[in-house]
Parts: structure tokens; sequence; C-alpha cells
């Protein structure tokens, strides 16, 4: 072909490139503004419900109403939620961002769009009616949303989905946080988890289309602002340090609650669409104590970069409660993210080190802001596992270079620490309590999460206990297999017959004599990489594939087949992590 | 014919005559020689200065009240907005080309004017400042230069001038913490923020003393009865200026708001008010205001004409008020208007307490 004088090689690139930046222009925009109207709606939500401070000191003179309002509509909100999740959402609980990893990680189809959907409104209703959870993990499912949809596309264009959901969930982070840097590194962190200039040309459109449309269309001020001329002393980069290790265990506290508080949930009785509403009434009568602990508290999340804004004893009470409740809003199955709560928990903590230090030494510092925004991003990036994003966040959003500095120094060590205990990420945990574990890298978990009934198939020769051994021989001779399968009559597995076995044996013998009991077996339940690591030892060339509950033989694979299975997956991670475009 | 001479008569009277606000001070001296005196010249039009400092009063005022019934206000926006909202002032169109004239090289008004100045029922033709000034002589070593240092007694000691009611004050006692001026309203609207003014104000409580008349601050710092005082920067200027009064402002929370020209629905003389609102929002009447106080016009073509000012010889545009300048804030009059009631509610509270 010379079409054009172009080479068809050629002619395909420029195609892709092409598509790929329009696609990405395409996802950026539609992301950005649905995930900007989705924050109007939980603003304005968060107004007319009595949420905000801002609306709550109207009814100051009026505690009656102000307490029941305080109850009911988390309440209220929470027997929505329920309702939604339970008859709406398929997979019964809020999507987030382990579902969007798992699909572009396994390359699946994940769950529906319509369940995606429907998950997303739980959240608005969530956010909207006081929860305590985060809104970044809904936009971010909202942007895997959006590239499910244009995964559909038939333009030919090898691993579009992860390249469309990674663009997707960039420009959710470009444009809420209006920072776009950290939405391009987030989505690579976290999503992707590898860096190809294929991917990582359409995230970066979208991401950029997220900052124009929050900048230049809408102009949306950002999350928050802080007043802050510099770190004054060097050796205060010691406390951050500190502070930073600090906050990881504020992290693993905060990450092994809400997964110890899940995990009990599930096993009580209570009906899957009442435990929103339960968790709804707690959160009500802890806010009419304390209200900082409603919704996602960015007013409170404002007052922490601010010297003696709280008591020292007051921060220390708004982080335990802000703990209990997001662990208890979430353990109960209110829809939202993990991110907003550690954030503000994590910048009353780097507030409360600041104020002990302030209090209780006579050591000259530079103010409580640097030390509440390192606690803020230290506690916050071993939750989801995104310690370059985080420190390029407080960059985008304080426009401070000091400031950012100053949270890597936290951000390192609190990841140090908390990865050793917990694990790269609360997703990652959650994710391997699902059974796909991301601990060793992405092949391990991969081929871990593939189970061999993928490959299994039925081409084998299957006799009965008491065959003849010379019937036995015969038939595997003649079909050229190694082995028999010997089963009885209703597929119990009895064992294996090796051909080389029968030799030894009397050819009139049943072959139940020359039967191996104890061979090399596969469960429905065993997975590609445990099978590759089980031929390191057995050598074999069929392996029998036996369900673990009822002992019947299901089918078999062949060696050959689960070792092309495992080349496969390092082969398409290799393209997906060199390839140009 | 009869009945056309019959309706011409009140016409007539009404036609010389035009009742506008006067704020007293500085401010009506210069709004005099820019705007008053070149408009009663060019239309005939007799006009009467009444004494107005803000409020909805004059707008309830009927018929046979003794009280002034204005034809124009010079008002606060967020006062203006509230007054709007409530149906007490004449709406405009803004499509109306009448109004509001070209600058003289033909731009168009609506290019002309910044930003937010043409508001439903009136037009914003100055941001003026609320700022923090001190008597020089007071302080004769450090000088106060940020908005803590007003609420710093053992730093800066002496009485302080605060206009009694919750206004700027709330800016600044926050802004005292560190607050970002992008944030200052935000925070204020909570219990948390106010909490935060209070514990602020209770420092200074006792060293406290209330102005309600815009004038009052000059001649407070000028007789020394405080050190330091809020107040309306031209007045500040002029005082330096024309009088020699040693009175210097901190450049740290300036507190921006427009000043609005409205026509109450009461008044009776709308085609002169018209008249009189369409003279002094030309660009050279908002140029001559510009070079008596420092306060900065609305339209662009006014601001390119300030120089020197008319009586002397300092530089307006140094001292010229600007939304730019570092820790300025831009009074959010829509905030204003909405939390009208619990800002009054909580200063009397405060004001109550202990």
């Amino acid at each position: 072909m010379n079409l054009f004088g172009l080479q068809t090689i050629t002619r395909q690139i420029i195609y892709r490139i092409f598509v790929l930046t329009f696609l990405g222009c395409l996802i950026g925009v539609a992301v950005s503004i649905v995930a900007l109207l989705f924050l109007d709606a939980v603003q304005w939500m968060n107004k007319q419900f009595l949420i905000s401070p801002s609306e709550r000191i109207k009814y100051a003179g009026d505690p009656l109403f102000l307490n029941t309002v305080t109850v009911l509509v988390p309440a209220l909100g929470g027997l929505l939620v329920g309702l939604i999740l339970r008859y709406l959402v398929d997979a019964r609980r809020s999507l987030g961002p382990p579902d969007t990893i798992l699909m572009v990680q396994t390359r699946s189809q994940g769950e529906s769009i319509g369940s995606g959907c429907m998950s997303t409104l739980a959240s608005l209703v969530s956010l909207g009616t006081g929860a305590s959870v985060g809104q970044y993990g809904p936009l971010v499912y909202l942007g895997t949303i959006v590239g499910q949809m244009f995964r559909k596309l038939n333009i030919d264009i090898r691993n579009l989905q992860a390249i469309c959901v990674a663009s997707g969930v960039a420009a959710a982070i470009s444009a809420t946080f209006n920072a776009p840097i950290a939405g391009l590194v987030f989505a690579h962190e976290v999503i992707l988890r590898h860096y190809s200039i294929k991917a990582f040309a359409p995230t970066a459109v979208a991401t950029a289309m997220g900052f124009v449309i929050v900048n230049v269309v809408f102009d949306r001020p950002p999350l928050f602002f802080v007043e802050f001329e510099g770190i004054q002393f060097g050796y205060e980069f010691v406390f951050f340090a500190v502070i930073g290790m600090l906050c990881a265990f504020v992290a693993i506290i905060y990450g092994h609650g809400i997964l110890a508080c899940t995990k009990w949930v599930q096993q009580t009785r209570i009906p899957v669409e009442l435990r929103p509403m339960i968790a709804g009434v707690f959160l009500g009568l802890v806010a009419i104590w304390i209200p900082d602990v409603l919704g996602i508290g960015s007013t409170t999340l404002r007052f922490a970069t601010i010297d003696h804004a709280f008591e020292i004893s007051e921060l220390a009470i708004i982080i335990v409660a802000k703990l209990v409740v997001t662990a208890v809003c979430l353990g109960f199955g209110f829809a939202g993210g993990v991110f907003s709560p550690i954030l503000l928990i994590g910048i009353l903590f780097g507030a409360l080190c600041g104020g002990i230090l302030d209090s209780f030494t006579a050591i000259d510092h530079s103010g409580v802001v640097p030390y509440a925004i390192c606690g803020m991003m230290a506690a916050a990036s071993p939750v989801i596992g995104a310690p370059l994003a985080t420190i390029l966040i407080v960059f985008e959003l304080t426009h401070n270079y000091d400031l950012a500095i100053a949270a890597m120094v936290a951000v390192v060590f609190s990841n140090l620490i908390a990865t050793r205990i917990m694990g790269r990420s609360l997703y990652d945990v959650q994710l391997s309590r699902r059974g796909f574990d991301l601990s060793l890298g992405r092949i391990n978990a991969i081929t871990a999460y593939e189970k061999i009934t993928k490959v299994m198939h039925s081409q084998y020769l299957r006799f009965h206990p008491n065959d003849k051994i010379e019937d036995v021989v015969s038939k595997l001779s003649a079909s050229g297999y190694a082995e028999g399968i010997v089963t009885y009559d209703d597929d119990s597995f009895f064992g294996v017959v090796p051909l080389q076995a029968c030799a030894s044996h009397d050819p009139s013998e049943p072959v139940r004599n020359a039967v191996d009991r104890n061979p090399l077996i596969f469960t429905e339940l065993t997975n590609v990489d445990e099978a590759v690591e089980a031929f390191r030892i057995f050598i074999v060339n069929i392996v029998p594939v036996v369900s673990s509950q009822d002992q019947k033989l299901l089918g078999v694979v062949w060696d050959y087949d689960v070792i092309n299975s495992y080349l496969r997956t390092i082969e398409r991670l290799r393209h997906e992590e060199n390839e140009s475009i | 014919m009869l009945t056309a001479g019959l309706v011409a008569v009140p016409l007539a009277l009404s036609a010389n005559s035009l009742t506008v606000s006067n704020w007293g001070g500085a401010y009506i001296k210069a709004q005099k020689q820019a705007y008053m005196d070149p408009f009663a010249e060019f239309s005939g039009i007799d006009l009467k200065l009444e004494n107005y400092q803000g409020g909805f009063e004059p707008l309830h005022v009927i018929d046979e009240s003794s009280q002034p019934r204005f034809d124009v206000l010079d008002m606060l926006e967020f006062e203006a907005l509230l007054a709007c909202e409530e149906g007490l002032l004449v709406k405009f169109d803004r499509f109306d080309r009448s109004l509001l004239k070209p600058t003289p090289n033909g731009i168009s008004p609506a290019q002309d004017f910044i930003e937010d100045s043409i508001l439903d029922c009136g037009i914003a033709h100055l941001e003026y400042a609320t700022v923090l000034a001190y008597n020089d002589r007071s302080f004769t070593d450090e000088k106060p230069t940020t908005v803590g240092d007003f609420f710093d007694l053992e730093k800066f000691p002496g009485k302080r001038a605060i206009r009694k009611n919750p206004h700027a004050i709330l800016e600044w006692a926050l802004m005292s913490y560190g607050v970002p001026s992008q944030q200052v309203y935000d925070l204020l609207s909570t219990k948390r923020g106010l909490d935060l003014v209070a514990r602020r104000l209770n420092q200074i409580r006792d060293h406290i003393v209330w102005w309600e008349d815009g004038s009052a601050p000059v001649t407070m710092l000028q007789d020394g009865t405080v050190a330091m005082a809020s107040g309306y920067s031209g007045r500040f200027f002029s005082a330096r200026v024309n009088d020699d009064i040693p009175i210097s402002i901190v450049q740290e929370g300036q507190l921006l708001e427009f000043g609005v020209w409205a026509i109450p629905k009461n008044s009776d003389n709308l085609d002169n008010a018209r008249r009189f609102i369409q003279f002094v929002t030309s660009t050279k009447s908002m140029a001559a205001m510009g070079n008596l106080l420092p306060y900065a016009p609305t339209r662009n073509s006014a601001l390119q004409r300030i120089g020197i000012h008319s009586n002397s010889n300092v530089s307006m545009r140094a001292y010229m008020t600007s939304s730019k300048s570092k820790g300025t804030i831009r009074t959010n009059s829509k905030w204003y208007a909405e939390t009208e009631e619990i800002r009054e509610k909580w200063f009397n509270d405060w004001l109550e307490s202990n």
C-alpha cells in the first residue's frame, strides 16, 4: 500500500496519534464538566440540608430544629443510599478506585455502566447528606465510567480501555483539585501502574483539558488557599520527617479501621439496605456535638492552616471523632471514597503537631501551615498509594515550592513505614482481599487473578479404575497421550495413569493398580501463577482439574497452555509498557 | 390644552430641583467640585444635598413626611443589592443606551466599565476603600504595617477607633490570624470564624472608641483621642494632603467596595435623576473625581485620565485604590447582603457580652 506516498505503518501511526489525542480531548472535556457538576450538586445539597457551616449558623438560635435536622438528614440519606446500592447496583456496594484498578489491570469488562452510574448517584446522596466519606473516589469512578463508554468504540487501538479510563481519571483529578500534573501522575501511579508514551500522551491531553475547563471556562477557585512565606529554619525538616512517620500510623489506623468495620458489618445480619441509615444516625448524633465531622469538612480543612484556630484538645477530639465516624460510614456502606476524610484528619493531625511544638516547646518554627500541609499529605498518600501525586497536589494547590519540599519529606517517611505495615495502599489491600494482590507487581497480580479454568479443556482419555491395563495401553498409544485420567462413573476423580507405569504391570490387571493416586492436580480455584510455580517442581504434560467441592473431574490443562497464558501476560505488559504510540 | 397646562406645573417644579445624598466630609467636598457644581451649571437644575450615612430609611419615606426624600442616592454596594431585591430602587434596563455615555473615543460603556459595575438597580461609580490608619506621631519608632498590628496593644499601645457596625472589623479580625484574603468570607460564614473574631475583638475591647460619622476618625486621630482608627482612605488622604494632618494608612487589609448611584422608587423626579447619573458617570466627571480623592473610578477611560491632585501637586496614581495590591480584599457585597441579619445579631450579642 502506498496511498498519498506514505507507508502503511506511517499512516497507522498518524491515525493513532490523531485518534488518541482527540479521545484525550473529548474525555477530558466530558469528565471535567460532569465532575464539576457533581461537586456543584454536592455543594447545593449541603446547603439545602444544613450540612454547610455557613447554613448551620443561620439556625444557631434554634438548636432543637438544627439538631433534629442534623440526625435526620444523614439517616434518611443513608436509607436512600442503602436502597440504591441494594437494588440498583449489581455488586450491592459502591464502586470506586479499586474497581477501576482491577478493570484496567485485568482488562476485564468491570461492572456495568448502569451500575456505575447508580453507584455515583449513591455517592452523590451520601456526600450531599453529609456522610463522612470522600468525594474523589466517586469522581475517579466517574472518570472510569466515561472511559468505559469510549472503550466500546471500534477504532483498532490496543489497550484502548485502559487509556480511556486513565484519561478519565486524570481529568477528574485535574478538574476537581485544580491540579493537572497531579492528575496525570495519579492516573499512572494508581491506575495504570506503568509509564508508556502511548498512554501518557492522551492522559496528558485529558488532564490539560480538565485544567482549561476549570480555569478558563468556569473559573473555579482552588480547594483552599494558604499564605506562607517559606520554611525559616533548616531543622524543621527533621520535624517534617517525624510528622511523616507519625502520620504513617494515622494512615494505618484509618485504613484498618475502615477494613475492620467493613468486615464486622458484613458478618452481622443487618440487611444491606438498612446499614447506611444506622451509620447516618450515629454520624448525626456525633455531629450534634462535633459538627466538623459532617461531610468532607472543607471549612474545617481551611481553618486547620490558621494559627490558633483550634485548641489542642479540640484538634485531638475532632481527629478521633472523624476517624471513628469515617470508619462507621464506610463500613456500614455509605457510598464514597477514602481520600477526603484522611485529608482532613491528616491536616488536623499536622496542625496538632504544630500546635504541640508551639505550646510546649520554645523552638522557633515557621507557623502551623507547613506542619498542617505535611500532616495532610503524609497521612493521605499511603492511603491512596500515590506519593508523587500527593506531593504534586501540594505544589499545584499552594503554588509554593517550600511547602512542596516539606511535604515531600513527610510523604517519603510516611510511605516508608506505611508500606511495610499496611501495604502500598488501602486500595491494594482491598483488592488483595478480593484475590488481586499487587504487592509483588503487576505480572504476579494478573497471573494470580487468572484462574486455570480459562485454559482448561477436555482433550484427554478417561478410564474407569476397573478397565484393563492392556486396553489402557492400546488406547493411550494410539492417541499419543502419555497419561490417562481415571475416574469413577460419576466423574469422581480417582487418579492419573502414566503410560510408563503400565509397563511394570500385567496387562490383564485392572488399571487401578498402576494409577498414581496422588498426582499433581489443580482445582477451579488454582490460578495461572500457582500453576506455573507447580511446573517448576513437577514434570507433567497433563494436569487434571478437580472440583474443590466434590472431587469431580472438571477437565484438564496442558502444561504448554499454562505456560503460554503466562507468557502472553508478560508479553502484553511488555507491549503496554514500551509502546510508543 | 387645559389638562396639559395643569400637569405641566408640578413637572416644571420638579424639573428644577434634585435631592442627592451627602456623605459629608472630604467626600462631599470632592463630589461637589467634580459632580454637583458642574452639573448644576450645565443643567440649570437646583441641587439639594441632604445628609445620608447609609441604610434604608430614606427609601421608605412617604409624601407627607418631614424627612427628606432623595432622588439620587450614593449607596454602599451591598445595601444597593438588598434594596434592589426588596424593590425599593428603580431598575435599569441594561441595554438602555441613553443612560450611560460612551467614552470621548467612542468606546461603549459596556466595554469601558469594569466587571460587575453595572448592576440591576445601580451604577457603581468608584471603588472606595475602608482602611486602617494611624497618627504618625503616636508611634515614633516602629510603624504599624499589618492588620495584626491593629490588634496588638503591646507593640502599638493606644485607643482604637472603629465604626460601630459589623462591617470591616470582621474581616480584619479574621485576617489578623493569617487567613488568606480569598478565604475570609468563606470562614466568616461559620460559627468558628465568628468565635475567632470575637476572641480577637475581646483583646482590644476596653480600648475601642466607636464612631458612626465618617469624618470622626480623622478628628479623633488628629486630636490624639485614638492612636489607630478605621475609616475611609479618601478622607485620610484628604486630611494629609489638604489639611496637613500626619495620618498614615496601613497598606495591608484595605477593603474595597463600590459606591453605587441608585434612584429610589419613592422619587418622583426620574428624568432629572437619570440626567444627573448620566452626567456624573461620564468619563470626564469620573476622572475629575479621581483627581480629588484616591478612589479608583469604575471606568477604564476615567482611570487612564488620573494624574495629579487637582488642588495640590500630589500624584493621585500612587494612592489610588487597587484590588491588585497584596493584602487587599474586594468586599463581597453579595455575602454582606445575605448575612445582614446574622452579622447584626452577632455584633449586638458581642457588644452586650461581658
